[in-house]
């Protein structure tokens, strides 16, 4: 029982508190309280230690005669090796390896419709501003962002709200469904550094991102922009979104590589080195076909 | 002593039923995180010394041996030896946070958690005078102790208590943990520390989630 006030008062302003003293003074030794700690008794539930299984000690044990190895054998001995299936040639050799792990494949965490949907409604996202991968791990709508993330279409049919979102990739549904809501996808290039720099608010999380209000240090880094030639062709295709879409010039597409007839550098003419080392483009002749 | 006044604290926090599986796995998971984990003895391999055959395989009547650092002679390497490594094991934080909060409970229950005013120090740095305050109040040895717990350092309780350790002991609200709770007759502590306790270990009570409503 915690101490009770009436109790604890009478106790300490009785002044007749020592009378008792003298009755029980020899009875002391005998009266004197000892405080048992808790600590020895303390054990987890019965039910939580698993019994030792005892083998090869009788019958009634379960496990007795053969100790739950079966009958004779290597087996029953020792180890057989992995993938030996008698004879000479192992299971690997005989069946083959199949397949292969990329390691270069990046990790994207993939992000639904309807979870992002179920996270604005909880309140635990903010539909007015931009959801970048900043709120989406702060939400713990994803956890452990690697490589980036992809927004996936599933529950589109669920999405009511117009959103605006920042993301690795899209899938076209996803970019179809947020469109018809009112809403805007925008993929942008993420490297597994700068992710790790935006949720330690190092870096923004798009160009043009005003740094936190509580934080007076403007933003120490900037994001990275892709390199190889297979991203670059991602983030300029305006089908995906992509935040250097801006860049493809009217009427072309988003490749490096291939180009609109008649709209090269050289006009779609060839080009011919001389000994110079000077390019000289060739007059078109007339009557060329190509 | 009489009480100075009185503090409402809701039964979740307080008034606990004693539950010993949830102290015992917490007092499991604290003694497994300290253990130091630090031996360490060398395999044959990390031991100083040639690898030259110590006598030929054959013909001097003795058992065929190899190198000096077998494990089976005197001064070779150890085999299955200790390595250092990490003890420590897990306990869900909920779980953990409740078990603090049932072992200042089973503590209230039994009337062992004298909460008093912050600020707690005394006048001189001596251990007779503690020694003298704990035995006025029945806190010291023959009343099986105490753990006197502050919020911050208090220089002169904290040096009186350092050789009194028969009587008591003092430690700040960081160091305690729940063992520490349970160990001795009674807590003393400061209502500062007992709120801060309270606050730090209510993860199974306060939810996690950020609403963007409430950050407005």
């Amino acid at each position: 029982m915690p101490p009770q006030l009436p109790q604890l008062m009478r106790w300490s302003c009785s002044p007749n508190v020592p009378s008792i003293a003298p009755v029980t003074s020899f009875l002391l030794p005998f009266l004197q309280q000892r405080s048992v700690s808790i600590l020895s008794s303390l054990s987890d539930n019965p039910s939580a230690y698993n019994k030792r299984i005892r083998r090869g000690r009788g019958p009634s044990s379960g496990k007795g005669k053969t100790s739950g190895r079966g009958h004779k054998g290597q087996k029953q001995h020792g180890k057989v090796p992995r993938g030996f299936q008698g004879g000479q040639t192992p299971v690997e050799v005989v069946k083959g390896e199949r397949g292969f792990t990329n390691n270069f494949t990046p990790q994207m965490s993939v992000l639904n419709l309807d979870r992002l949907q179920s996270w604005i409604d909880q309140d635990r996202l903010d539909p007015s501003k931009p959801i970048t991968l900043k709120e989406l791990a702060e939400s713990r709508c994803l956890h452990g962002i690697k490589d980036g993330v992809k927004l996936l279409g599933r529950g589109a049919e669920a999405l009511r709200t117009p959103i605006n979102v920042i993301v690795s990739r899209a899938s076209a549904s996803a970019i179809k469904a947020i469109e018809a809501r009112g809403g805007s996808v925008t993929s942008r290039f993420y490297t597994r550094p700068s992710i790790r720099r935006i949720l330690l608010s190092q870096t923004p999380a798009y160009a043009g991102q005003a740094p936190d209000p509580t934080s007076a240090e403007p933003f120490a880094f900037r994001l990275p922009d892709p390199t190889s030639r297979k991203d670059i062709e991602y983030y300029r295709d305006p089908a995906h979104c992509g935040y250097l879409s801006h860049l493809v010039p009217e009427g072309e597409g988003p490749s490096l590589f291939f180009k609109i007839p008649g709209k090269g550098k050289d006009g779609g003419r060839g080009k011919m080195v001389v000994a110079g080392g000077k390019a000289i483009s060739k007059k078109r002749s007339e009557n060329r076909i190509w | 002593m009489e009480p100075l006044r009185f503090k409402y604290y809701p039964s979740n926090h307080l008034h606990l039923p004693l539950r010993r599986d949830i102290l015992h796995r917490a007092i499991v998971y604290e003694g497994d995180a300290t253990r130091q984990g630090t031996a360490s003895t060398k395999w044959r391999s990390e031991v100083h010394g040639s690898n030259r055959k110590i006598r030929p395989q054959k013909g001097t009547g003795h058992a065929r041996l190899g190198d000096k650092k077998s494990p089976m002679l005197r001064g070779g390497g150890v085999a299955f030896g200790p390595k250092p490594r990490d003890f420590s094991t897990e306990l869900p934080r909920k779980l953990y946070d409740l078990a603090w909060r049932t072992a200042l409970s089973y503590r209230y229950r039994k009337g062992e958690l004298i909460v008093v005013e912050d600020g707690v120090e005394i006048d001189y740095p001596k251990t007779r005078f503690v020694k003298d305050i704990f035995a006025l109040n029945h806190w010291g040895n023959p009343n099986g102790r105490s753990l006197v717990i502050t919020s911050s350092f208090r220089p002169n309780l904290f040096r009186a208590l350092r050789h009194a350790g028969e009587d008591g002991r003092v430690l700040m609200e960081r160091e305690v943990d729940v063992k520490d709770l349970l160990e001795m007759g009674r807590i003393i502590i400061e209502k500062g520390a007992l709120d801060g306790i309270l606050k730090d270990h209510q993860s199974d009570l306060v939810s996690k989630v950020k609403r963007t409503t409430l950050d407005v």
